[in-house]
């Protein structure tokens, strides 16, 4: 039931750290993923995720050199019992790099997969890029 | 010898024989196990409804729930289907109103907890829920103006009405309708099981408290250990409830009668969305929108065809039949149901939620064994206090 991640501390001696796009997202705290492109930190919101509960993700997207990017999309999937969450979540904000994403919820324990859709900023029709993290729910 | 003889005697009586065996548990099992706790949860509370929690409103809620004038023929009532002296259910595998229906009456205990209402989660809230059997044309087919007139015109209901909302019955039927279905609702949410030999089991494995865990029946262990493990029943019937709330197929027949379907989960969702009695209504009383969000982001999905919602299991030994549709008469053929249920049916493309368990004999009676250990003897109601005193 109890999200079991640690909760990595920002590092905001990055090169995006020193840009317009910092990692930090307010309390010190917060998943960090990147890929070869982007940068992305993440808190839950509540910070305990549960079974059957609502949460949202409060989200900086950045690209590695310290620029805000689009946050396109979010979804999560259980690759175990090959199927989603049974709600649509939706991503406010942006322009800034800076994002909440509502609606999420884990319906079942195990390990869920969040993927987020991420271009550069303020092209619609740019390469798409997935970054993904897991959730493991007991 | 008379120590020795008096035990001999002891183990022959079953005097040391009560004493139940406590099995090894990991620690992946004790989290596990403890997931289904602490029981009771905090109270329930619904900001959808400003009813919920209030006492006057909550008696409101009770003299109507057993008010026969909420229905069109003016003889069926909410209590008429869950019977309170039949664990809030009327026993029938499939309900009746004014024709059979498709579906059987669920039991009411705990549903204060559920975050959907109905076999199909049409509604969002219990006060939404409240208002379908009143509406329906098959069951109590009432309407708002009937329901109103009888709170403004019925002395008795309307001073309980003033006292839980604090104001007289307005003109406004659609409101004071859903009024009645919130003090509906506010009453229902008292209705919470009380502890069980399972929670005192539970307790003492999170403290460690090997005497309390020998209190609990070897074969309810083994069968708990089933339940959270091989069986994998506890990724649906999840936490302290038995649910995680949500919807699944369980490989029940998709037909209610030849040619036609009940589409379960696909069609409430389309229901819920269509109806302006939802959380995102004029309705609702959550000026933050904050209990809403399910409702908000909930969305339609192929996969949702034939899902129906994962009901708990709280007193599961005491309210079948079983199903959306109570085709199984008893917990032994929910048992042997999901054993020997066909992959076929359910067609999974990954590892499936439901597979056949191929429970042997003893393993079915175990499961049986804990299932009935999630009963609880439930106190008679007490006589409903008066609307003004």
């Amino acid at each position: 039931m109890r999200l079991r991640v640690a909760l990595l501390l920002v590092l905001v001696c990055s090169p995006a750290g020193a840009a317009d796009c910092p990692l930090d997202l307010g309390h010190g705290t917060g998943i960090v993923i990147y890929s070869d492109r982007y940068m992305l930190a993440l808190r839950p919101d509540p910070m305990r995720i549960e079974v059957g509960q609502p949460f949202g993700l409060i989200m900086n997207v950045c690209t590695k050199g310290g620029e805000p990017a689009d946050l396109v999309r979010v979804d999560a999937t259980m690759h175990e019992h090959k199927h989603g969450m049974n709600y649509a979540p939706t991503v406010q904000g942006g322009g800034n790099g800076r994002y909440r994403v509502e609606g999420l919820l884990f319906h079942m324990p195990g390990s869920w997969e969040v993927a987020f859709d991420v271009r550069p900023l303020g092209q619609a029709g740019g390469e798409i890029q997935r970054l993904t993290h897991d959730f493991v729910l007991k | 010898m008379r120590r020795a003889a008096l035990l001999f005697a002891m183990l022959l009586t079953g005097g040391l024989a009560r004493a139940e065996t406590s099995l090894d548990w990991t620690p992946e099992e004790v989290s596990a196990v403890s997931a289904h706790g602490p029981w009771p949860p905090s109270a329930v509370s619904d900001p959808s409804n400003r009813a919920s929690g209030d006492a006057a409103a909550i008696a409101l809620g009770r003299h109507l729930f057993d008010e026969p004038r909420l229905s069109g023929s003016r003889q069926m009532s909410c209590g008429g289907c869950h019977q309170s002296g039949r664990e809030w259910r009327d026993g029938r595998a499939r309900a009746v109103g004014l024709v059979e229906l498709d579906r059987r009456t669920p039991s009411l205990w705990n549903v204060g907890y559920q975050h959907w209402f109905g076999w199909d989660g049409a509604a969002d809230s219990l006060w939404m829920q409240s208002l379908r059997p009143i509406l329906d044309p098959k069951e109590m087919a009432s309407s708002a103006r009937a329901v109103a007139t009888l709170l403004r015109e019925d002395k008795g209901l309307a001073c309980g009405y003033e006292r839980a909302f604090g104001e007289k019955p307005g003109d406004d039927d659609e409101k004071l309708l859903v009024d009645a279905a919130k003090a509906l609702a506010a009453f229902q949410q008292t209705l919470i099981t009380p502890r069980t030999s399972f929670d005192a089991f539970r307790d003492a494995l999170v403290a460690g408290d090997r005497a309390g865990m020998r209190r609990y029946p070897a074969s309810a262990q083994r069968g708990l250990k089933l339940f959270i493990g091989r069986g994998s029943c506890a990724t649906c019937h999840f936490g302290p409830l038995f649910s995680n709330g949500e919807f699944g197929d369980t490989g029940v027949a998709f037909f209610v009668r030849p040619g036609e379907v009940d589409s379960g989960r696909h069609g409430g969702i389309a229901r819920l969305k269509a109806s302006p009695f939802n959380r995102l209504g004029r309705h609702s009383d959550d000026a933050s929108g904050g209990s809403a969000t399910r409702t908000r982001h909930v969305e339609a999905q192929h996969r949702n065809f034939g899902e129906f919602r994962v009901p708990g299991l709280r007193q599961v030994g005491r309210t079948g039949p079983y199903m959306h549709d109570g085709s199984l008469a008893t917990l032994e053929d929910v048992v042997k149901h999901y054993s020997t249920v066909s992959p076929d049916r359910l067609h999974s493309d990954g590892t499936p939620l439901v597979r056949p368990l191929a429970l042997s004999e003893p393993e079915s009676a175990d499961l049986v064994a804990f299932l009935r250990t999630l009963d609880a003897e439930t106190p008679k109601l007490a006589p409903a206090p008066p609307l003004c005193p």
